[in-house]
């Protein structure tokens, strides 16, 4: 019995997870990283050089002859001289009192601004929206260089002018910077969940909004103070910033330009200063930003599998059989631990047969293909063994997998939606492989296309290869990537899942043409599915996954008709049939898919098992003959719908 | 019809930023009269000065006047020079395109490769070696690079001039030398920005089952990397270029003081200085439509990148 949650659960529960901002601070913080406390730490002492700059023990910044006029760095002077004999160190600390003080200032000024219009405009939106979108669009028109330079040029250049310049400007980006974090949150089902508990905006705003913006914001605030220490550098260094005596950063290296043959240090120490002060508050800003930045985490390419690490138990080579693997293991290395995707697998396929291979999501059979065709994660190991006719593919580096892939073995995957190239035509898609591996020229291969899409009975194919993949409707797509996968010719056709996105009066059509198709071309097929009811009608043979292994193998026939092993049960009374009487309650399989990374003793299916007894969770059973119980099922009889509602 | 409606829109983002320059420009203290007599003009004097510039008419009226002159390409003429602002802006302009362009190529031409180089081994010593430079060139101000690179090249191995320019119609080769530099002081800064948004965006069409299954077809990862992925994923970087090539027309003020070129930015800075309100003026309108055209056009080359966008 599942408890139905009071709505005052719902809400606590909904209200309490998945709220990013309640991370502990002390442990993210702590996962920064050396670069990000580096440069916290120059930050830090900069701007306490700049506080302190009055009572440090360094030269008048403005006092001419400190020391010999363009001298070189010395232990009096840290930096140097200039050209008039003062203490570059001097100056340059001095300038960066009015470098962080502008930055801060403007940045202060822009969020205080910009924040509370971006939030307005991002939870208030309609109207609000509308505006703050034109106003971007003119924001981001209005050049706001020459803006800033004729406001300090025409008001006068000073520290206020160059703050409140800079400041406003910054203006546009914190509303755009704001709204987008405030959208993204006025949206999500905690803050949703509170609207509809009736809180009052003001408390929404308050308790869940601002903390989640907040960390967005702190982020562009450093990545703001960047911009501006930058910008108000260039406007020193143009002569519009605050005006001499007071040393600017920009303005020292302006000044140190004409000294730039005779005492290039004048010019060095202050760029190496500033450098490191800007890349400091990126670094600062883009570390805090990589804490809510999803996209940056898990993106890791497929990789061709190299040769396999993993060892092997010794087995013998079928000569006569098409494709045969032997004890296939994938490894997948995560943060969580070695999750065994594929473990240990083994079967043989003749030529002219469909093995299918079934079992839940979650249970290996993809990442079981992906291992055969060496298509796997970067962070993957392999082991075990896949013979072609004999012949050893996990021997094989990736240029001399290549060779087989495509011309050998043809793949087609779950979804045609992303199965094309967007933005490349079918026709270029299509006569792809057979340019490649069968060498053919483009108008052969072009016709080769035309012939290939008839076959899999794409009406006016000719028309079809000028066309993009969103012009076409899903069923279409999915014969187009058949096509392609039969384009060379291959003796072994791998179909992932072929028809599980497509509209079901689609699904008998795709899988009838793979069947006239593997029968006219003489292949074999593995057909990947977690629907039964399809595979019994078109596989010879079947293998039932669980936890990356096999634990039942066999005739497809007998295996359906006696399942021994309570898994495959459970998994053809969770699958409905037209046989079934209208108001028939669909069984479900108890339990979830078991953790790959934290795999239970003894049998992996036993938590879920009706029939597991003591033996089931000390001791995995071995797949001997053709399943994986200690405890195999007898004459228990799954046809009839008597039998099944229990 | 979209493009109707974007060229409505487009239209209007321009008319709103010449009034609000115009009017913003004229708000500010300063007068182009003392700056054109000094301080110890009469008050006659001023006054005739103040008709003969038009500056008596409300501030409205000389903004519609302007905005009608500027329909017929008539910029106005500098208060200063009395040259009219249409020739003295159409003389720096080719200096400054001519900036832009080269900074763009050179950006382009190595940011594609660092991109593609950097998604191929993500996460690796290369990737990571990429991401740290491109970070570092980010944060360096572009006074800053340019003076380093004036110290290496021009002054320490003396193999380009400082400063100056040479018009590409005088010399091409000292044309090219006279823009090198400036060139990549100006691209270095666009080729971290790229670098970076491809590698992003490859890395994730990386991802894309249409990859996989490249592959399982047997392709060279050379190919799929070039020919499959390339492509889709170049859509934030066209969205990148044409942001700063509209962005940068104007932008180039301080790469043009600092190698001394005779471009737009150095015009509009000097005009600033000497009060010279209509060229700033015409600066902006000519940064403005810039902008614009530049987005306009951006919007024409997606549809060329991504079929999928042809249909609207």
């Amino acid at each position: 019995m599942r408890r139905r949650p009071g709505p005052d659960s719902q809400a606590t529960g909904v209200l309490g997870r998945t709220r990013p901002g309640s991370r502990s601070a002390a442990g993210v913080l702590g996962r920064m990283g050396p670069g990000f406390w580096a440069a916290a730490g120059w930050i830090a002492l900069v701007l306490l050089a700049a506080v302190l700059a009055d009572v440090l023990p360094l030269a008048r910044y403005d006092e001419t002859l400190a020391g010999p006029p363009r001298s070189g760095p010395s232990a009096a002077h840290p930096f140097g001289t200039d050209g008039l004999g003062r203490d570059v160190l001097s100056r340059v600390v001095h300038g960066a009192r009015v470098s962080l003080g502008v930055g801060v200032g403007a940045v202060l000024l822009g969020l205080g601004i910009g924040a509370p219009l971006g939030i307005l405009a991002g939870y208030r939106r309609r109207a609000a929206d509308t505006v703050i979108m034109a106003v971007n669009d003119v924001a981001q028109a209005f050049p706001a260089l020459v803006f800033a330079l004729a406001v300090v040029a025409f008001a006068g250049a000073n520290l206020r002018n160059v703050l409140i310049v800079l400041g406003v400007l910054g203006v546009p980006s914190w509303v755009r910077l704001v709204r987008g974090a405030t959208l993204t949150y006025a949206e999500r089902e905690f803050v949703l969940a509170a609207r509809v508990l009736g809180a009052r905006d003001r408390r929404i705003l308050w308790r869940e909004i601002v903390p989640n913006v907040a960390v967005p914001a702190a982020s562009y605030a450093f990545i703001g103070m960047a911009v501006v220490v930058v910008a108000e550098g260039g406007l020193a260094f143009l002569g519009l910033s605050v005006q001499a005596p007071t040393p600017t950063w920009g303005g020292l290296i302006n000044e140190g330009r004409t000294l730039l043959e005779t005492a290039p240090h004048v010019v060095l120490a202050p760029s190496l200063v500033m450098f490191l002060t800007v890349l400091s508050f990126n670094l600062v800003g883009d570390r805090l930003r990589a804490l809510t930045d999803v996209r940056e985490s898990g993106l890791e390419p497929v990789r061709e599998a190299g040769a396999a690490p993993l060892p092997s138990a010794p087995h013998e080579v079928r000569a006569g059989c098409l494709l045969q693997a032997e004890d296939l293991r994938t490894h997948l290395v995560t943060p969580r631990g070695v999750v065994r995707a594929v473990d240990g697998v083994s079967f043989t396929l003749e030529r002219g047969r469909t093995l299918a291979v079934v079992g839940e999501s979650g249970s290996g059979k993809s990442m079981l293909i992906r291992s055969i065709l060496g298509l796997l994660p970067g962070s993957s190991v392999r082991g075990g063994h896949v013979y072609l006719s004999g012949d050893d593919l996990t021997a094989r580096t990736p240029a001399e997998m290549r060779s087989v892939l495509g011309p050998r073995l043809g793949t087609v995957f779950q979804d045609p939606m992303t199965a094309l190239n967007p933005v490349r035509t079918i026709g270029t898609q299509v006569t792809e492989p057979l340019r490649v591996h069968l060498r053919m020229g483009r108008r052969q291969a072009r016709a080769e296309a035309a012939r290939l899409l008839a076959s899999v009975g794409i009406p006016d194919p000719e028309r079809m290869l000028r066309r993009y993949p969103h012009q076409l409707s899903g069923g279409m797509r999915q014969r187009v990537t058949i096509a392609m996968a039969l384009s060379c010719g291959p003796d072994v056709l791998f179909a992932d899942e072929p028809t599980t996105a497509l509209d079901v009066t689609v699904q008998d059509q795709v899988l009838r043409l793979l069947h006239r198709l593997r029968e006219e071309r003489d292949m074999a097929m593995v057909l990947v599915s977690h629907d039964l009811s399809l595979v019994a009608r078109w596989a010879d043979e079947v293998i039932v996954m669980y936890a990356g292994k096999v634990v039942e193998r066999g005739p497809a026939a007998e295996v359906f008709a006696r399942p021994r092993m309570p898994y495959t049960e459970a998994l053809l009374r969770a699958a409905p049939r037209l046989s079934d009487p209208v108001h028939h309650r669909l069984s479900v399989i108890p339990g979830r898919p078991p953790d790959l990374a934290d795999l239970p003793p003894g049998c992996a299916f036993q938590p879920r098992c009706p029939y597991a007894e003591d033996r089931c969770a000390r001791e995995a059973p071995p797949l001997t003959g053709s399943y994986a119980c200690w405890y195999p099922l007898d004459e228990v009889v799954v046809e009839g719908a008597d039998s099944r509602g229990r | 019809m979209i493009i109707v409606n974007r060229l409505v829109r487009l239209l209007a983002v321009l008319l709103v930023v010449t009034f609000l320059s115009y009017v913003l420009l004229n708000l500010l203290p300063g007068d182009p009269v003392t700056q054109i007599l000094g301080l110890s003009a009469t008050e006659e004097a001023r006054t005739q000065l103040r008709q003969d510039l038009g500056l008596d008419q409300p501030l409205l009226v000389r903004y519609l006047g302007w905005l009608g002159g500027l329909v017929t390409g008539d910029f106005g003429e500098s208060y200063i020079t009395r040259a009219p602002v249409a020739s003295a802006l159409a003389e720096r302009l080719p200096v400054t395109l001519e900036l832009l362009v080269a900074a763009q190529v050179i950006a382009l031409g190595l940011a594609i490769p660092v991109g593609v180089a950097a998604a191929r081994r993500a996460g690796r010593a290369l990737d990571q070696a990429l991401t740290a430079v491109s970070f570092a060139l980010l944060s360096t101000p572009v006074f800053v690079l340019g003076v380093l690179l004036i110290l290496v090249f021009a002054v320490t191995w003396q193999v380009v001039p400082a400063t100056g320019w040479t018009p590409l119609s005088l010399d091409l080769g000292w044309n090219l030398t006279s823009v090198i530099l400036p060139a990549i002081t100006l691209g270095c800064g666009q080729l971290a920005v790229y670098a970076r948004l491809l590698r992003t965006d490859l890395i994730a069409t990386l991802q894309e089952d249409y990859i996989t299954l490249a592959r399982a077809r047997g392709l060279s990862p050379r190919r799929i990397l070039w020919r499959h992925a390339l492509r889709p994923s170049a859509i934030t970087l066209i969205t990148a270029v044409g942001l700063n090539l509209g962005a940068l027309i104007g932008g180039t003020v301080i790469i043009e003081t600092l190698f001394g070129l005779p471009g737009v930015g150095r015009l509009i800075v000097d005009s600033i200085f000497s009060r010279d309100y209509l060229t700033v003026q015409g600066g902006v309108v000519l940064i403005s439509v810039g902008y614009v055209a530049v987005n306009f056009a951006v919007d024409l080359v997606y549809a060329a990148v991504d079929p999928r966008i042809r249909r609207a």
